[in-house]
């Protein structure tokens, strides 16, 4: 019976080395690391079939090119009140001060840096109002403006070509269209004030039966 | 078509011996009845409004269903501590109390299957793991190896006592070329079942608390401490109120069995203490929750504290010879040593091992009435089968019911 | 179709002679189905049209011989097996209802034909259609709306990453909000697949000081803010523990979740270290003006009790070419999300040119969403 009892013994250990070893996780083409991955799967990159094209809506936008970077912003100038500007500022300001113009933003503050960098006159062109204008006197238009945020914000400015600041708009689907400075930062009070947060969640102090 | 005009007689005559018995056996049955009625009428009210009726959440998304069922398999598992001295070391003290051991196991695996079910959220669609018609993950699931591993020691268990017994019950004798073989498979299969369910845990990244390697071996060493408890408590029982046999040695055996494995499974707690305690890392945290508290959550410190004190004093009691052959002592130590494993097994494992959740926050588990019905509900049906098992095994190894031509 | 033929799959055994006998299938001793007569002809458009859903291509020849002779291998004879239970035990059940109309015995149909199908990754591009055709007739029939429901697989060459700002973060919970709406969670539990974190500067990463239930103007005063949800990792753990691979990585780097074939073990909750998962711990409710109509099988289309869910990258839009609701909706712009694979993605900028990590790194899950600062 020992024998017997012995065969049943090493039969069995036969069967479980064989299920151990045919238990192998690891498929064919597995990468160890994403990045691995990437890397692999990116040299045959033919690029996507999807667009977000239809998903721009009806904002009209500009394609711009910046270091390499090419995307959309939106087109700025159709979209301000008083464009063009030249139409009430064609004397200098002193004598508009008196005439009988209504009043439009007179009450502008510039709560952006301090006084000794900032005044209208750090951006504003006086001698051609529809234009801004660069620290060394170079006009900038008003669609471009981010040149303007360039000068002082350098490293956002990088990080806005990039795509790490600032908003996307549309889809991830090439054409890329983010936001320009001036649609989330008003150039005269950029910072955000606080706010409450959109949603106060009851359950969460209970634990989610 | 002799065997199965065999069969049915056997199924009739067991039905027969089932529903016949003492005032206490039948209250005991009544009593056992009525905690099932309790368990399903609780279980309806979780299959209609889902498991928001338990305390389970998703922070803690385990809790006593899964706890019992990790505590149960150990508990099956154990059977193998007397089938093996029978067939493997031949040891003919153990030869009476083998059937027994089986039939427990038996029992212990339906609980399993029970409380499994009972946790699932889809019980109408568990038919998606059978391979063929659904999809088994098998070999990346553990879950599907503990399937496997669980309805096989289950086929095992009830083939080869039913074998057994059948040629008793026909007044012949088992042919040990049929037999062994499975015994010394199902030596093997119940140490791969509750490996198998400490693998469940112990393969989880994310919970630090089971993801050690020490698990396996804690579940196996608990196991065989609180199952042959049971079994020794059982067979007692089955002593004074049967005319089935059990002499004294078996159970002094099967005690040093149990004052063994519950050494070894304080030695092995000694070890956990110590790699949490000594230098605490951030993976420490559920240990200390468990055992000091954290933020002011001290929920399950009576529990664990109890079931290391009813541990410790088990164990001591058991160590030494004079107070293990005294029985009373025995059975009170047995008794105390399987509540404190169910302890530390269920609140003690499954429960901290998800608190603190993956950003460390905590959130306690309190099991509600439906949970506490259902389980024992699903005790008692445990009980309830042990019980026909037994009953029936008893009849026939003692030569009351053979069968008559 | 012959008359025995009919007989044979509908049960519809004609006796215009026996009413009260005991011979119909449905079981009923007395009363009989009363529907035989009225209704034969519409079974017979019924039955072709069950047919064509189920089995799909394989268009039955005329003659129950034709259709039985036909070899095959085992796989297309589970599905002939599993569309004659379907249909045999679909008709069975509806057309032994007495009083039911004819729309609430497609609807039986329908739930029958759902509650026996298969894991939706293993379907062929038919199957996928026919699900979702039936899953969009069963909301029309339940609630009288249409459901735009896709279930476009992959692209090719594209592999979605994610990136987090959290220098940019305030705090605000827009993308809570919009995730919700966009994803038809359970009001009732308030389930949420994104949690914001509020941790004190200074001291580093805290998450167990951190606070992501906070409710104050944010951003508070020497704190920052992160957020959490699914990570998508490219090797989950989730997927490796479910025991009938509900759970899957679809090719473009997805982590989806077949709510139907989930069984609810919730092994994968217990697997995931970064609280990707949710739970249905009750049947989940979302009052029906709020139901986002725009759904993709695999994303938020209306699950049920016992079943799991989570963030899926809003497989519904991504899949579109649209960003997720959440990097939609964040005001700041704190969130950023692309192809992976696309050389001149945002995404890849980020990933090339700002120092980022991932949570839980040493897990190695490798998850595809990656945080960084300014």
């Amino acid at each position: 019976m020992n024998n017997k009892n012995q065969g049943y013994i090493f039969f069995s250990f036969f069967l479980i080395l064989v299920v151990a070893l045919t238990s192998c996780k690891h498929e064919e083409g597995e990468y160890h690391s994403i990045i691995d991955k990437i890397k692999n799967k990116s040299k045959n990159y033919h690029g996507v079939t999807l667009s977000s094209e239809s998903y721009l809506g009806d904002d009209k936008m500009i394609k711009i090119t910046e270091d390499g970077h090419t995307f959309l912003i939106p087109e700025r100038k159709g979209k301000l009140k008083s464009f063009k500007c030249s139409e009430c500022h064609s004397k200098p300001l002193s004598q508009i001060n008196d005439e009988d113009l209504k009043k439009a933003h007179w009450d502008i503050k510039i709560v952006h840096a301090n006084e000794k960098t900032m005044n209208c006159l750090t951006c504003h062109n006086s001698n051609n109002m529809d234009e801004l204008k660069s620290i060394t006197g170079k006009s900038i238009d008003f669609n471009r403006s981010y040149n303007l945020c360039n000068q002082c914000h350098t490293k956002q400015f990088d990080d806005w070509k990039g795509g790490a600041h600032g908003k996307r708009i549309g889809g991830w689907a090439p054409p890329r269209a983010s936001l320009s400075c001036v649609n989330c930062h008003n150039p005269h009070n950029p910072s955000f004030e606080k706010k409450w947060p959109e949603r106060y969640n009851s359950q969460k102090t209970k634990e989610r039966k | 078509m002799r065997r199965l005009k065999v069969f049915v007689s056997l199924i009739k005559d067991s039905l027969d011996v089932i529903t016949r018995g003492s005032k206490k056996y039948h209250l005991w049955m009544g009593f056992l009845t009525l905690f099932m009625l309790i368990g399903m009428y609780c279980y309806s009210f979780q299959l209609d409004e889902g498991l928001s009726v338990t305390g389970m959440t998703d922070r803690v998304s385990w809790g006593l269903y899964i706890s019992n069922f990790t505590f149960l398999v150990g508990v099956a598992a154990a059977a193998v501590m007397l089938v093996m001295p029978t067939y493997v070391l031949k040891d003919i003290d153990f030869k009476q109390a083998v059937l027994i051991g089986e039939g427990l196991a038996v029992a212990a695996l339906i609980m399993c299957l029970a409380f499994v079910v009972a946790d699932m959220g889809g019980p109408s669609v568990l038919w998606h793991m059978i391979p063929g018609i659904g999809v088994f993950n098998f070999p990346n699931s553990m879950l599907t190896w503990d399937v496997i591993v669980l309805n096989g020691y289950l086929f095992l268990n009830i083939s080869i006592p039913f074998y057994i017994l059948f040629r008793h019950y026909q007044g012949k004798k088992s042919k040990t070329s049929v037999y062994v073989p499975g015994a010394l498979l199902s030596v093997f299969w119940a140490v791969a079942i509750h490996l198998v369910t400490a693998f469940l845990y112990q393969g989880l990244q994310a919970r630090p608390f089971w993801n050690n390697a020490l698990l396996g071996p804690r579940f196996l060493a608990s196991a065989f401490a609180a199952g042959p408890a049971l079994i020794i408590i059982i067979l007692a029982i089955i002593r004074t109120n049967t005319a089935f046999k059990i002499d004294d040695k078996t159970i002094k055996k099967l005690a040093l069995v149990v004052t063994v494995a519950a050494q070894i499974n304080l030695i092995m707690l000694i070890s956990e203490l110590f790699k949490e305690f000594y230098a605490p890392t951030h993976h420490s945290e559920s240990a200390y929750y468990l055992f000091f508290g954290l933020n002011g959550k001290t929920a399950l410190l009576p529990w664990i504290w109890t079931s290391i004190t009813l541990n410790v004093t088990a164990t001591i009691i058991l160590t030494f010879h004079k107070l293990r052959n005294n029985f009373k002592f025995l059975f009170f130590a047995c008794f105390i040593l399987f509540v404190a494993i169910w302890i530390e097994k269920g609140f003690g494992l499954i429960v901290p091992g998800f608190i603190p959740g993956p950003y460390g926050k905590i959130a306690e588990y309190t099991p509600t009435i439906i949970e506490i019905g259902v389980t024992l509900g699903i005790w008692s049906l445990g009980a309830f089968i042990f019980t026909m098992l037994a009953k029936t095994a008893i009849e026939i190894e003692t030569g009351k019911l053979r069968y008559k031509k | 179709m012959s008359e025995k033929n009919k007989k044979w799959f509908s049960l519809n055994l004609n006796n215009n002679s026996n009413k009260t006998s005991t011979s119909c299938g449905c079981g009923k001793t007395s009363g009989g189905c009363k529907t035989h007569n009225q209704e034969e002809l519409d079974e017979n458009v019924f039955f072709n049209a069950a047919v064509d859903a189920s089995v799909g291509e394989q268009r039955p020849k005329d003659g129950i011989d034709q259709v039985f002779d036909v070899k095959m291998d085992r796989r297309t004879a589970f599905k002939k097996l599993t569309a004659s239970l379907l249909i045999g035990a679909g008709a069975v059940s509806t057309s032994c209802s007495t009083l039911a109309s004819d729309e609430s015995k497609e609807k039986a149909q329908i739930d029958w034909e759902e509650q026996f199908k298969g894991n939706y990754k293993l379907m062929s591009n038919e199957e996928k259609e026919a699900t979702v055709t039936r899953l969009v007739r069963s909301y029309q029939l339940r609630t009288g709306k249409t459901l735009n429901m896709s279930s476009v697989d992959a692209q090719k060459d594209v592999l979605y990453g994610y990136a987090f700002n959290i220098s940019k973060c305030q705090g605000y919970m827009d993308c809570v909000n919009a995730c919700v709406e966009e994803n038809n969670q359970d009001r009732n539990s308030q389930m949420q697949y994104i949690r914001i974190h509020e941790m004190k500067d200074g001291k580093g990463f805290n998450f167990n000081e951190s606070d992501d239930n906070y409710y104050h103007e944010v951003p508070a005063e020497g704190h920052f803010y992160m957020g959490t949800q699914c990570f998508h990792c490219d090797n989950p753990p989730c997927v490796e523990v479910c025991p009938v691979q509900a759970t899957w990585r679809e090719d473009d780097g997805l982590v989806v979740v077949d709510y139907d074939w989930c069984v609810g073990c919730r092994y994968c909750m217990a697997a995931c270290p970064y609280d990707g998962r949710r739970f249905n711990w009750s049947k989940p409710e979302v009052p029906e003006e709020q139901i986002n109509k725009n759904q993709h099988y695999l994303g938020n289309r209306m699950r049920k009790k016992g079943v799991m869910e989570k963030c899926t990258f809003c497989v519904q839009r991504s899949r579109a070419g649209k960003n997720p609701a959440c990097v939609e909706a964040c005001p700041t712009g704190a969130r950023i999300f692309g192809n992976l694979l696309d050389p001149n993605s945002t995404i890849r900028w980020v990933l090339e040119n700002k120092k980022v990590f991932r949570l839980k790194e040493d897990l190695g899950t490798e998850p595809k969403f990656w945080y960084f600062m300014d």
